[in-house]
């Protein structure tokens, strides 16, 4: 045995060196160097630096530039993205009927856990890395992030991340005992530590990489908006996707390396019979109440840079300026403190003290005006404003319309007598799934339209944006609505069947709400496709962008950092070097058929 | 905007602003109120005293932020006044600042 394993070892390392040796081989490492490069130092414009990029694949695993970082998070995220969505469209099928019909109840928790954490872990956070990789050093006025080479660290530690939480679903087929983890994306103790799997344990070490990526992540942004803002960009005039990303950083910095320790507790508890969450040590409740402390905190890490970028792109679209822009700033700032006195909202139905239960209700109740706050500077700054409805405006306004609904469904749960009938029950999946499909993925959805033109140079198809928004708006709303009202029914989350005593819930109704939110949840899917066809294609043969104004923002105003950067890069691109326009990556096919846009009509 | 430079930490402007998070502050402090005056669970030396410290704890850290960040916002503002800078977030990263008037952007109610 133990021979074994050292001989395991020994191979591991020899492994790892002739992969060093390999890698080593490709790439001169030297011809690289982390700040935007020695020569460029002093100029004010962007550039210079990154200039030696190795061709084809290398390239992409060795940049240190954060905009081919970003667009390594964004298209990770995207991965991630159609595997969480190919998950629940398994389990909508699943539930179309009461019954057990296409899978076991083993399957359907996999699904349930693998979506869930794939969703929040994999999708949300680093789809929202990937704007701030490549756009905030933009907006401030930086030559790149602070520290060039630990974005690119941690980036790297996610792949393997998502391989480790995925892992069971590889290894099962194998016959190895290993299975995908059944403990859904909250890893409640007792049942997490007594699953024997050891799928459990590879998924908490693949969340605890991702963990360490966020943190590091943070660190970066925050050292990056302190000390490497330009000239002419300080506290007065940062621009609100920074602030948000300023104050997510810091949510990041006191709540994940929290999970990492609690993970790790776990990870003890369940390996080297430790007591942290068992009954007869720590108790069970610990986990909730650690989980919890960095788990309400994540959900505000997950939504606030996509308020920032609504605020920064619905303005645009508005003719206007973001209303009460300060507003938004000291609420985001509010939130990020506010959040973590909340996280026992999530635990009123666990017996705890009834006076520390009603504090959490009155700081939760607190937390909800900051948010209000936001929404009526959205909704007055559209007011009399000139209206352009874009794909990315409709996005905008299509996340403010779902946060009504996300927002009020949570107060109504911060009130405890409230929560003790509905904790537990659709309606919450409905009031969060508001929150993060409608907010989350429909702000990186706009953003990610928004911000094409600069990324690839070139413009989507917007007819397909159109579809892409209608088909998501109203799949969502008819999904996650129907969830609300089966959540009144008393419908409970987390089953994988309905055959439930008629006397506890009306069963012919609850069918046809499941049924109503299965094909709500295909819409949304068939909206993906549409979405993902528009993405590739327009990338490889959209039509280029001439003018660096293809919304029209200088009219209002409103041409901002990010844009002024592009048109930089454009004029010097004229003046000879073509490759600097371009810098999505993605390979242009010269000679094809090419159109060209200058301005996009207001629709 | 009209900031004249005077002893005060914050002017009414930025007081204005800060009032967003006053809002939080007085629903967190109402709680600690109607908690000590009606309480029907009765008082306990370990659970009454994590009771009031959530409140008061979070309220104090929002208290402090919302101080801080106020008065760097205001002191970067005067700043950016003194260069003749303008205010606006979209305002260049490469130095050209727009002519148009200075964005104290809650004011421009349509
Ligand atoms: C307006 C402010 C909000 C309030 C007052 C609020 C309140 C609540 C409450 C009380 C619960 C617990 C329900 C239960 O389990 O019985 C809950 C669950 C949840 N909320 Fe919110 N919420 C708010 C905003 C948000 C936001 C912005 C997000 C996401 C970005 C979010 C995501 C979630 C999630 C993921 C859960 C379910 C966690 C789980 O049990 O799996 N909420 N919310
Ligand atoms: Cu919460």
């Amino acid at each position: 045995m133990a021979v074994e394993q050292l001989a395991l070892t020994v191979l591991m390392g020899i492994l790892l060196v002739a992969v060093a040796g390999l890698v080593s081989r490709m790439v001169d490492w030297r011809s690289y160097t982390p700040l935007g490069g020695a020569s460029a130092i002093g100029g004010s414009g962007y550039g210079g630096g990154h200039a030696e990029k190795p061709a084809g694949i290398v390239r992409w695993f060795t940049t240190v530039d954060h905009k081919d970082i970003g667009i390594l998070y964004g298209i990770y995220a995207l991965v991630a993205f159609f595997w969480g969505g190919a998950a629940v469209l398994l389990m909508r099928a699943e539930l179309a009927a009461p019954g057990f019909d296409i899978m076991e109840a083993a399957f359907y928790n996999s699904l349930l856990t693998s979506h869930g954490i794939t969703m929040l872990f994999l999708f949300g956070t680093p789809i929202i890395a990937a704007f701030s990789n490549y756009f905030i050093p933009l907006l401030i006025g930086a030559d790149d992030m602070a520290f060039p080479r630990i974005n690119a660290i941690a980036f790297w530690l996610l792949p393997p991340g998502a391989i480790l939480i995925w892992a069971g679903f590889f290894t099962a087929p194998l016959g190895l005992g290993i299975d995908p983890a059944q403990t859904s994306w909250t890893m409640y103790t007792p049942l997490s530590a007594e699953q024997a799997n050891a799928g459990v344990d590879l998924m908490l070490l693949g969340l605890h990489l991702t963990g360490v990526s966020a943190t590091m992540g943070a660190i970066n942004f925050i050292a990056t908006i302190f000390t490497e803002r330009g000239d002419d960009v300080n506290w007065a005039n940062l621009d609100i996707f920074s602030w948000t990303i300023l104050t997510q950083s810091a949510l990041i910095l006191f709540a994940f390396p929290l999970l990492g320790s609690a993970l790790i507790m776990l990870l003890l508890d369940r390996n080297f019979a430790t007591t942290f969450f068992a009954v007869e040590g720590g108790s069970p409740i610990l986990w909730q109440h650690l989980f919890w402390f960095f788990g309400h905190p994540e959900v505000y890490i997950l939504v606030l840079p996509p308020m920032g970028l609504v605020s920064w792109i619905l303005p645009k679209f508005s003719g206007r300026k973001l209303f009460g822009f300060k507003f938004v700033v000291y609420s985001t700032l509010a939130i990020g403190v506010l959040s973590f006195g909340v996280w026992a909202h999530h635990m009123f139905s666990t017996g705890m003290d009834p006076r520390i239960r009603a504090s959490f209700m009155a700081v939760s109740l607190a937390i909800a005006i900051p948010s209000a706050v936001k929404t009526f500077n959205w909704i007055t700054t559209m007011w009399n404003g000139r209206l352009r409805l874009t794909a990315p405006m409709l996005f905008c306004i299509g996340f403010i319309s779902n946060f009504v609904i996300g927002g009020i469904t949570g107060v109504f749960l911060a009130a405890i007598p409230v929560d003790l009938v509905l904790h537990d029950t659709y309606y919450v999946v409905g009031h969060f799934h508001y929150i993060v499909m409608g907010m989350i993925a429909f702000a990186g959805m706009g953003a990610l339209y928004y911000w094409f033109p600069i990324v690839t140079g070139r413009m989507y198809q917007r007819t397909l944006a159109k579809w892409h928004f209608w088909l998501s708006m109203i799949g969502t709303n008819i999904t996650f609505f129907a969830f609300l009202v089966l959540g009144y029914l008393g419908m409970p989350r987390r089953y994988a069947t309905y055959q439930f005593d008629g006397a506890i819930a009306p069963l012919a109704q609850v069918t046809t709400l499941h049924q109503i939110s299965t094909v709500g949840a295909f819409i949304i899917g068939i909206g993906q496709v549409v979405w993902a066809w528009n993405m590739v294609q327009s990338w490889y043969e959209g039509p280029e962008v001439e003018d660096a104004d293809p919304w029209n923002l200088k009219d209002d105003g409103m041409f901002g950092r990010e844009f002024q950067w592009f048109e930089a890069q454009k004029l010097a691109a004229d003046g000879g070097e073509e490759e600097v326009a371009t810098d999505g990556g993605g390979v242009r096919p010269d000679g094809g058929y090419r159109r060209a846009v200058r301005r996009v009509d207001d629709e | 905007m009209v900031s004249e430079p005077d002893a005060k930490t914050f002017d009414r402007e930025t007081l204005l602003d800060l009032v967003v998070n006053a809002i939080p502050l007085g629903i967190i402090l109402f709680f600690i109120l109607v908690f000590a005056l009606v309480n029907p669970f009765g008082s306990d030396p370990v659970n009454t005293a994590i009771q009031f410290s959530i409140m008061i704890v979070t309220g104090l850290a929002l208290l402090v932020l919302t101080y801080v960040s106020g008065k760097a916002v205001s002191e970067a503002e005067d700043e950016l006044e003194e260069q003749g800078l303008e205010l606006s977030e979209e305002a260049g990263a490469d130095g050209t600042a727009e002519t148009t008037a200075p964005a104290e952007t809650e004011d421009d109610t349509a």
